[in-house]
């Protein structure tokens, strides 16, 4: 974070705090897209976004005065995202797809072309996350914030508040079930090892620490 | 399984967004509305600095005849700094400020950090640790050196060249241009050149060799700190790229003094001059406080080589990255030795003890069955040596005691044994 992003920053949350409309409108614009990915990735294409969305604008608003200017505001907005996406996962019971899965025995139609393809990506997808809705929150969101999302385990453990061997346990499980699933089902181990793409096997005999 | 891109983000309309944006700037509104009004608290802490700053005169008072400056406490912020002619002393609570004649400076406190935006000359700055609190930083024209407890100077000429950056206690970030260096105790820093050894640079360092032309007299001296906001005089200062609202910020109260002041922090940082190739002791930059009745032993610590980290031939955090990513992809000798290097890296290069320990720690669980690696017994001693330089406590000497038990016959070994008998 450099001086001035980290004084802009500073400046803005500033400003927020005094319950200036235009502030606030500036932070959420500039934050808006990344913790609407960072939900839309943890979550999955859900029908209560817009409330997350909003609920987790307005956490970050309530507790901005705890914003210690340590991490990046970015970072902290994170955080907040995050943490807002666990209580929802806690309170669901884990379930949170919300759209019915159809054609479920359907194989996998590795002829078809792009069209069929784009679809059965779509069902890839969906599939994933009924997988992971049998997940807990915590494995949940240290496999997504670090295997959709991106983020090194580093990161990861920092946005759950965990550590990184935890962290990195938990996606280790994660993709252990993910796999077991995708053995059985076609549609799911296409999207996750389509033909042809050069994917890095998952070393199964390797011990996590 | 490689999911990173492959799954695109569903995007949201205009007009659900503009509805959730004016959900959000409505409820933020009210939660600031409905927040108590913090100017009390504010006006306690000017009390406070208001306090503090008599109390400070009476003292000087009572102790005057002395040729130092007095350094000028509690003053309220936005500081403005123009030394002109003479040395000059700014104690700003959490950091002192020393900066050569025809220096210009502004300090500001934004949020809890200090921005110290530097129009020209030389500062030489000792910070205590900040603990939880936000980073300081001084601005010199497109660089910033970011510092978080340290002893180091900025020298940024007549305002318009080079910025050169000595640090000799603790470790600094530099940013420029969007790239960030760490600059360590023993390194200097200086804009077209990058990173260099302090003792490869030359030159004086401090404010009292000055670079000005008036830079031969370092006597007592006076400061001229003023605030602009209610003086209206002295020089413009040019904020850079800083945000112009930066020039309106209101005064806000300087952070109480720490206890023992910056002095008393700035040594805690371990000290580095490790290099991932070669193997270090650590022993330099090392602040030793003389009434330290562990001193000797300590020293023996400082003194022991510690095995160094593998050299991946990058800078400490690209360094850790590669390490991590050795850690997942590889087993065994290879996974072992990168776990050790992070450990290293944090607690040689970085001084995030805190980080080595968890580190180590995790080691030692990742590695506490079968074969044992060529870097456990390494591992064991930098544990001791990040114990045992903090405090000789319980801590310390049972991770003494477990390399005693596992080596003998070693320097280290003896001093970890010698460690086991302290009381």
């Amino acid at each position: 974070m450099t001086a001035a992003a980290y004084v802009e920053d500073v400046l803005l949350v500033d400003r927020c705090l005094t319950g200036e409309p235009a502030a606030t409108r500036e932070l959420f614009r500039r934050h808006k897209s990344r913790v609407h990915a960072c939900l839309f990735r943890v979550l999955g294409s859900n029908r209560d976004m817009d409330d997350l969305l909003q609920e987790a604008f307005l956490q970050v608003f309530q507790s901005l005065r705890g914003w210690r200017a340590e991490a990046s505001l970015a970072t902290w907005v994170d955080r907040v995202s995050v943490r807002v996406a666990y209580r929802y996962l806690s309170q669901r019971g884990r379930r949170v797809q919300t759209e019915v899965l159809v054609d479920d025995e359907a194989g996998p139609a590795f002829e078809a072309g792009p069209g069929a393809r784009r679809q059965m990506a779509r069902d890839g997808v969906k599939r994933l996350y009924a997988v992971l809705d049998e997940l807990s929150p915590a494995a949940r969101l240290a496999f997504t914030l670090h295997e959709i999302d991106g983020r090194t385990l580093a990161e990861t453990a920092a946005l759950v508040g965990s550590t990184v061997t935890a962290t990195k346990l938990r996606v280790w499980r994660a993709r252990k079930k993910i796999e077991t699933a995708a053995a059985t089902d076609p549609v799911l181990s296409e999207f996750l090892e389509p033909r042809g793409a050069d994917v890095i096997p998952f070393d199964d005999s390797k011990e996590a620490p | 399984m490689k999911l990173v891109g492959r799954i695109p983000v569903e995007p949201l309309d205009d007009e659900r967004l503009t509805n959730i944006e004016r959900r959000v700037v409505a409820g933020a509104t009210d939660a600031a509305a409905a927040r108590p009004v913090h100017a009390p608290r504010r006006y306690v802490g000017f009390a406070m600095a208001a306090v503090a700053a008599v109390v400070a005169g009476v003292i000087g008072w009572r102790l005057g005849g002395t040729t130092e400056p007095a350094p000028v406490v509690g003053e309220a912020l936005p500081i403005k700094v123009d030394t002109q002619t003479e040395r000059a002393t700014l104690d700003i609570g959490d950091a002192v400020i020393q900066s050569d004649p025809a220096t210009v400076f502004v300090v500001t406190r934004p949020a809890g950090g200090v921005l110290v935006a530097m129009t020209r000359g030389k500062v030489e700055l000792e910070v205590g640790k900040r603990g939880d609190r936000a980073p300081l930083v001084v601005r010199a024209g497109d660089t910033d050196v970011i510092v978080v407890g340290t002893h180091f100077t900025v020298d940024y000429g007549d305002g318009t060249g080079d910025v050169d950056v000595r640090v000799t206690e603790g470790v600094v970030k530099v940013v420029r241009h969007r790239q960030e260096v760490r600059v360590a105790a023993g390194q200097a820093w200086q804009s077209g050149r990058g990173v260099l050894a302090l003792a490869d640079v030359g030159g004086p360092h401090g404010p009292s060799a000055a670079t000005g032309a008036q830079g031969a007299t370092a006597a007592a001296g006076t400061i001229a700190a003023t605030d602009p906001q209610r003086s209206g005089s002295g020089l413009e200062i040019d904020m850079g790229t800083a945000p112009d609202v930066l020039h309106n910020r209101t005064a806000q109260v300087p952070d109480q003094r720490v206890p023992g002041g910056p002095r008393s922090g700035s040594g805690a940082t371990s000290g580095s001059g490790a290099t991932s190739g070669s193997g270090a002791t650590g022993a330099r930059n090392v602040t030793e406080d003389p009434k330290d009745p562990m001193r000797d032993i300590k020293k023996l610590i400082r003194s022991q080589r510690v095995e160094p980290a593998l050299d991946v031939g990058k800078e400490d955090a690209q360094a850790i990255g590669e390490y991590h990513k050795i850690i997942r992809e590889q087993d065994g000798e290879a996974e072992s030795r990168a776990f050790y290097s992070i450990a290293v890296l944090q607690h040689l290069r970085l001084g995030r003890n805190a980080d080595a320990l968890n580190t180590l720690d995790g080691y030692f669980r990742r590695f506490a069955q079968g074969k044992r690696y060529t870097d456990y017994l390494p591992a064991l001693w930098l544990r001791v040596r990040v114990l045992c330089l903090q405090t000789i406590d319980d801590r310390c000497r049972a991770a003494a005691y477990r390399y005693a038990h596992e080596v003998s016959g070693t320097p280290a070994a003896a001093v970890a044994e010698r460690l086991t008998l302290t009381e």
